[in-house]
């Protein structure tokens, strides 16, 4: 003991910011959350709720009645229920799309699993407007497609793949497949082998196994991919905007256009204050509906 | 009755020759460890049998039924994991359902069931209760229900214990033995760990590199080894290298050592000449005082003459490390109050019985 009491005591080091640490280490995300997120969304309320001018952005008083205007327009019902409409058309065509190949990505030990990663990431890897272009040569009327079909004798005049929600919906679906892929393939990665093994041994089919036990237990993947594509999709532009002429204009393409075209700014910040409202009821409503059937979940 | 048969199976990944040419034949009731390190081949056995993995060549049989290419589902097995494996979504009753509705077992006949096995694994009302809520022991004990319940005609457990505390796991395995018994199941037992496998099994199947290293009961794997792996794997030992002078009958020998004569007993019909090891295990060494008289000692009795280079304190006892004239050095159990120290010359004796040739 006296020797360890005559050495040098070490002082431990310490991270000098004490208790107040945690707090202080959230406060630049906080600051970006206040200033990109919180800052501009009061400002585009308090747009709506101003008077339309020709002088200026806005005027001075304040009105409700961009609000009234938008709701009592039949036109903008049709191209909210239209956005809507796509938004959970992709949302499914994901997720059927992507269940299987993150269920295969999970289970794979395969060498040639990490080229399926990529193929996975690869609508990511490329910019936006370049895919949405590769996209109107693949769907024009004389595009890739149309030319392939009339080819093999399929069809004699050419498919309207673009100008319309069709095209908007396939585009879509592209770029957004791996956002339904990512969460599910961590949340099936998360799922213990021996539970299908266990099913197995119990006597289940693969078929039985998956769906008494591997798809109950991945609810939490599939919610979470699924909020992520609907949100993305009924607030994507850029796709809609060159793929969807207006047959397949969407809300968001909408509030542009009153914003830059027809220089309508409070109007059309109330039209995206309403689509956000939408969302929001949306997939609160969904939360709810899914939490149902999760319950169970630890 | 042979409730399974394992019949020459190899398994290969690559270039990895997991099983060669695995072998066992089990009876009716019996239950069997399959013992070795990680990676002796005895999960892959398992899963063999269980259906998981498909031998490349051999047969599986259940009984007399051939279930090589048989699906897990279509086995009739019961399996039990290490990490219970229970289905976290589901009550204690829904996990123990599960098999008896995939086997169209009528409502009321289940809830009998599923009271009759939850009593027989003391978890009466539990039933409402999801995996979390309870604890690791509780846990494998619905999982031994799950697998019960359904009535397979074998039980497989591959290393149930090995999560638990190491309180627990003594209690477990007892409970698992008595249950087993009790319900008289086949069963089949995948372990690394020695002492659970000698106090559960009716016999062992020692496992190394792919291969059977021996197949027997625990008392003929413990005393009587096949091999330096065997002998090495089960329990400590000590070794003596040597050559047989003279075969005394037909399992006991005399043997030439650096140390001088000792009389063991081995396999039958080693020749005069071949060279083996004496192993003699710890506890079987008395030790005597140099120059104590020899007043309980026996005509037959090896007495070897050495000096203790080590002696460890161990609660229930001391353990000794003694070298030999020849250089080896014997590691022997004292059990009391230990007089002997470092350096002092003492006589290790032991009876013919209580060594054992190993092929050397």
């Amino acid at each position: 003991m006296s020797a360890t009491e005559a050495a040098p005591r070490i002082e431990t080091p310490t991270i000098g910011i004490g208790k107040v640490g945690p707090v202080w280490m959230v406060l630049p995300a906080l600051v970006l959350l206040i200033g990109f997120f919180a800052l501009p969304y009061l400002t585009i309320i308090t747009m709506s709720l101003r008077e339309a001018s020709t002088r200026a952005v806005y005027g001075e008083g304040f009105t409700l009645a961009h609000y009234t205007t938008a709701l009592g327009d039949f036109y903008i019902w049709g191209i909210l229920g239209r956005t809507l409409l796509m938004g959970a058309i992709v949302t499914i065509v994901t997720l059927l799309l992507g269940y299987p190949v993150a269920y295969h990505l999970a289970n794979s030990r395969s060498r040639w699993t990490s080229l399926l990663y990529i193929f996975v990431l690869s609508p990511l890897l490329v910019g936006l407007v370049v895919r949405t272009f590769a996209w109107m040569i693949i769907l024009s009327n004389n595009g890739v497609a149309n030319k392939a079909l009339m080819a093999l004798g399929l069809i004699n005049f050419p498919l309207q793949l673009m100008n319309n929600p069709v095209g908007v919906t396939i585009a879509l679906t592209h770029v957004f497949l791996p956002f339904v892929i990512l969460p599910l393939l961590g949340n099936l990665q998360a799922i213990s082998p021996d539970l299908a093994m266990a099913s197995r041994s119990l006597g289940a089919s693969r078929m039985r196994t998956f769906l008494k036990v591997t798809l109950p237990l991945s609810l939490p993947g599939i919610q979470a991919g699924t909020i992520l594509v609907f949100v993305l999709s009924i607030s994507a532009y850029v796709t809609p905007a060159m793929l969807g002429g207006t047959g397949g204009r969407t809300m968001s393409v909408l509030v542009v256009q009153y914003l830059v075209d027809n220089f309508r700014w409070p109007a059309g910040a109330a039209l995206a204050i309403i689509m956000a409202a939408v969302a929001v009821i949306f997939v609160g409503l969904y939360l709810k509906l899914t939490a149902r059937a999760m319950r169970r979940l630890p | 009755m042979t409730a399974l048969t394992i019949d020459r199976i190899n398994k290969r990944y690559g270039n990895l020759h997991i099983l060669k040419d695995i072998s066992v034949s089990i009876a009716q009731g019996e239950f069997v460890s399959l013992l070795g390190p990680s990676g002796c081949g005895k999960t892959t056995t398992l899963r063999c049998i269980a259906g998981f993995e498909r031998p490349d060549s051999g047969r599986i049989l259940f009984g007399e039924r051939d279930v090589t290419r048989a699906l897990p589902e279509h086995r009739d097995i019961g399996m039990v994991f290490q990490s219970y494996a229970l289905f976290p979504h589901m009550t204690v009753a829904e996990n123990l359902s599960f098999g008896l509705e995939v086997r169209k077992v009528v409502p009321a006949e289940r809830k009998r069931r599923i009271t009759e096995v939850l009593s027989m694994v003391r978890l009466q009302g539990y039933e409402a209760r999801f995996p979390r809520e309870l604890s690791g022991g509780q846990q494998q004990r619905v999982a031994l229900a799950r697998a019960l319940v359904i009535e397979p005609s074998v039980l497989l457990l591959d290393e149930p214990l090995a999560n638990l505390d190491a309180t627990l796991r003594d209690e477990m395995r007892f409970f698992i033995r008595d249950l087993q018994q009790r319900v008289g199941i086949t069963s089949i037992y995948v372990t690394h760990d020695q002492s659970e496998a000698i106090v559960m099994s009716d016999k062992i199947v020692v496992m190394n590199s792919g291969v059977i290293s021996q197949f027997g009961t625990p008392r003929d794997i413990y005393e009587r080894p096949a091999s330096q792996t065997v002998a090495g794997f089960i329990g400590r030992s000590n070794t003596i290298v040597g050559k047989v002078s003279e075969a005394l009958g037909p399992d006991s020998y005399k043997i030439e050592t650096l140390c001088g004569t000792i009389g063991t007993h081995g396999p039958g019909g080693l020749v005069n000449g071949t060279d083996v090891r004496v192993m003699i295990r710890p506890e079987n060494i008395r030790t005597r005082r140099h120059g104590e008289a020899a007043n309980t000692s026996t005509s037959d009795e090896n007495v070897l003459g050495g000096s203790v280079v080590s002696a460890t304190y161990q609660g229930n006892g001391t353990q000794l490390k003694v070298r030999l004239a020849s250089g080896d050095e014997m590691v022997v159990d004292v059990s009391g109050r230990n007089p002997m120290a470092v350096g002092e010359e003492v006589a290790l004796r032991f009876a013919p019985r209580d060594a054992w040739l190993l092929a050397s």
